[in-house]
């Protein structure tokens, strides 16, 4: 496609058009396509970060089929994802509904369940740990000893893990997802509350056919968000579980997922080619999901 | 660690919607507060353990490792911010010293505070720069390409940077750049949901401004600069809240590059500490460490809340 305008009087015309952009689409090809297609390479390796990677095709990915403890982190991290984002969801929408007025009682509580999204994460997952202390001296022991019940060493009993990263994440991110909920109730019309209550509608009809529909739009984006937010949990399992390097994912491994197992198979164990393949598997979870979201972002406007 | 009540993000008032004839309204009330009681007990899980946190601050190792438990420090002390008596010789994991002269560095606790405020300051500040001169180009500049490169950045959105956390490990290395603040900051600076909001943002304002700037004969950079960021600036706002909020808070990038005692950041300085030290006499300072690294992100938060809470508004409804 030959260009009417000459070269030089383009370049003269959008020379500072691209140099504007140059910063940005450097830093963005050198900081994410480049290690982008590199990881997929990468994954198709065996590498130990020393010796050049050497290609063994899909070795890694079929011992990812096949290996026990990745298997484990993928079931942990479906039951942790689910879990933390149904009930987070849901309570985001009740506490929205509850606290979306313009008193200060309402205003107050909006900030109480808001406090975690502004507080330093570290600190939060920190203040578990000692409020899950295993004796007396911890909070939650506290409490249980008050009801005549003995010191459960919390973050030593496998089936409690999973109960506790998810009782963390909704503790944690319930108060963002109210703040959307309020901002999507404020944007609902009166006017459809006033002709649904001179139609005779009840309570609950209102909220299940004007409030839960026209809610629809932030109800598909705290879910993809918490979703695709959840496949990445990281901190909580270091921080709150793990003693150790060799315990990465608690004990007996009953919190360990995705990201943990990919830290782990990379920078304890060094398999960076395995690692890069773990990698993978979770960039194609969340692309699927991202995708839903478009789709159903895309339906919702068409409607 | 108070936060001022966020009255930025109500809605409208709407008189109508939970009001009740004239007689039934102390009812409604009484009833509305009896329906929200499950959230009101809920409310009490949020407080308690911030007010465990807080009141562990303030507590002598002797009384944190008392059964049961005080709820209010018996002997209030801030030794664990700051003690006096501590020398570096006398070093003793069992005798906890204040987290100012636990560490081994420099300015002890303060050059963590430090690293995360330079790191945090250059990535929010420079991202912006990068990210408006970019959405810039691609919301007015009418260039071969554009449409392209804004296709690959949207898409991009898509990718979870933990896939590309071990080739970045690897350039970081190869660059020599390992436990430096370049490791933190260069590879932060180019974010596409920044550029991606910016550019929704600036579409939605006319160009009849920048086509007068044009026209009187200004220059692009000074246009971009004069004209285009001061329009931006409640876009900004709200993403410097989110950029500063998770680069304060970034920790797995950090674990990873971060090999000295001198370069972490807040969050890998805490963790290591309670690696460190695991008994109860210890917990206080480790709290006191916590409490001191959420300062910056409330205070921040209280002073741009209006913008906070529009911009995840904006980023929920929009996206």
């Amino acid at each position: 496609m030959a260009s009417p305008i000459p070269l030089r009087s383009r370049l003269r015309r959008y020379g500072t058009s691209y140099a504007m952009l140059l910063p940005f689409l450097a830093l963005f090809a050198g900081f994410l396509i480049w290690p982008l297609a590199n990881s997929l390479y990468l994954s198709f390796t065996k590498f130990d970060g020393i010796n050049p990677a050497a290609f063994t095709g899909l070795e890694n990915f079929q011992q990812l089929a096949s290996d026990a403890r990745f298997r484990h982190a993928l079931g942990n991290t479906a039951l942790y994802v689910v879990a933390s984002v149904v009930l987070g969801t849901l309570l985001s929408l009740g506490l929205a509904l509850a606290f979306n007025g313009t008193g200060w009682l309402h205003r107050i509580m909006r900030t109480v369940f808001f406090l975690p999204s502004v507080t330093s994460s570290i600190a939060l997952m920190l203040m578990w740990k000692w409020v899950l202390y295993p004796s007396d001296v911890g909070l939650a022991n506290t409490i249980v000893g008050w009801f005549g019940g003995k010191a459960v060493a919390w973050l030593a009993t496998p089936g409690l893990t999973i109960p506790i990263l998810v009782v963390m994440s909704v503790w944690g991110g319930m108060g963002y997802g109210m703040v959307l909920y309020v901002a999507g109730l404020g944007s609902i019309p009166e006017e459809y509350y006033e002709a649904a209550k001179i139609d005779g509608a009840s309570t609950w009809h209102r909220f299940r056919h004007i409030t839960l529909p026209l809610l629809r739009p932030v109800t598909t984006y705290v879910v993809v968000t918490g979703l695709i937010g959840a496949f990445q949990v990281f901190e909580a399992v270091y921080i709150v579980f793990s003693t150790g390097a060799n315990t990465i994912g608690g004990v007996l491994d009953s919190g360990l997922m995705i990201v943990p197992y990919l830290y782990d198979q990379g920078f304890t164990h060094f398999r960076l080619g395995y690692a890069s393949a773990i990698a993978w598997v979770l960039f194609l979870i969340i692309f699927v999901l991202s995708l839903v979201n478009l789709r159903v972002g895309r339906a919702m406007k068409e409607l | 660690m108070a936060v001022a009540p966020m009255d930025t993000i109500a809605p409208a008032p709407q008189p109508s919607r939970h009001a009740s004839p004239a007689g039934g309204n102390r009812r409604a009330k009484i009833n509305g507060h009896l329906l929200r009681l499950p959230f009101y007990l809920l409310a009490l899980t949020m407080i308690a353990p911030f007010y465990w946190l807080l009141i562990t601050v303030f507590k002598p190792p002797r009384e944190l490792a008392r059964t049961p438990p005080s709820f209010v420090p018996q002997s209030p002390t801030v030794a664990n911010f700051y003690d006096t008596e501590w020398t570096p010789k006398g070093i003793n994991p069992g005798h906890l010293a204040g987290i100012f002269q636990r560490y081994q560095v420099d300015l002890g606790f303060w050059r963590f505070m430090l690293n995360s405020l330079v790191i945090t300051t250059a990535i929010t500040v420079g991202s912006l720069l990068i990210c408006s001169l970019a959405a810039y180009v691609i919301s007015k500049h009418d260039i071969k390409g554009r449409r392209t490169i804004f296709l690959l950045i949207i898409a991009s959105m898509m990718v979870p940077w933990q896939t590309t956390l071990i080739p970045n490990y690897v350039i970081m290395r190869n660059l020599g750049w390992l436990d430096s603040y370049a490791a933190y900051i260069v590879p932060a600076l180019a974010k596409a949901f920044v550029l991606f909001f910016l550019v929704q943002f600036l579409q939605s304002l006319p160009n009849e401004l920048i086509q007068a700037a044009r026209v009187d004969g200004a220059g692009e950079w000074r246009i971009w600069w004069k004209i285009v960021l001061p329009l931006l600036r409640p876009a900004l706002a709200a993403m410097s809240i989110f950029i500063v909020l998770a680069e304060w808070n970034n920790f797995l990038w950090p674990l990873i590059i971060v090999q000295s005692d001198e370069m972490a950041n807040i969050p890998v300085a805490l963790a290591r500490l309670n690696s460190y030290y695991v008994g109860p006499d210890h917990q206080g300072a480790i709290m006191a460490g916590g409490l001191l690294a959420s300062v910056p992100t409330i205070t921040f938060f209280v002073i741009f809340q209006k913008y906070f809470t529009r911009g995840i508004a904006l980023s929920g409804l929009k996206g």
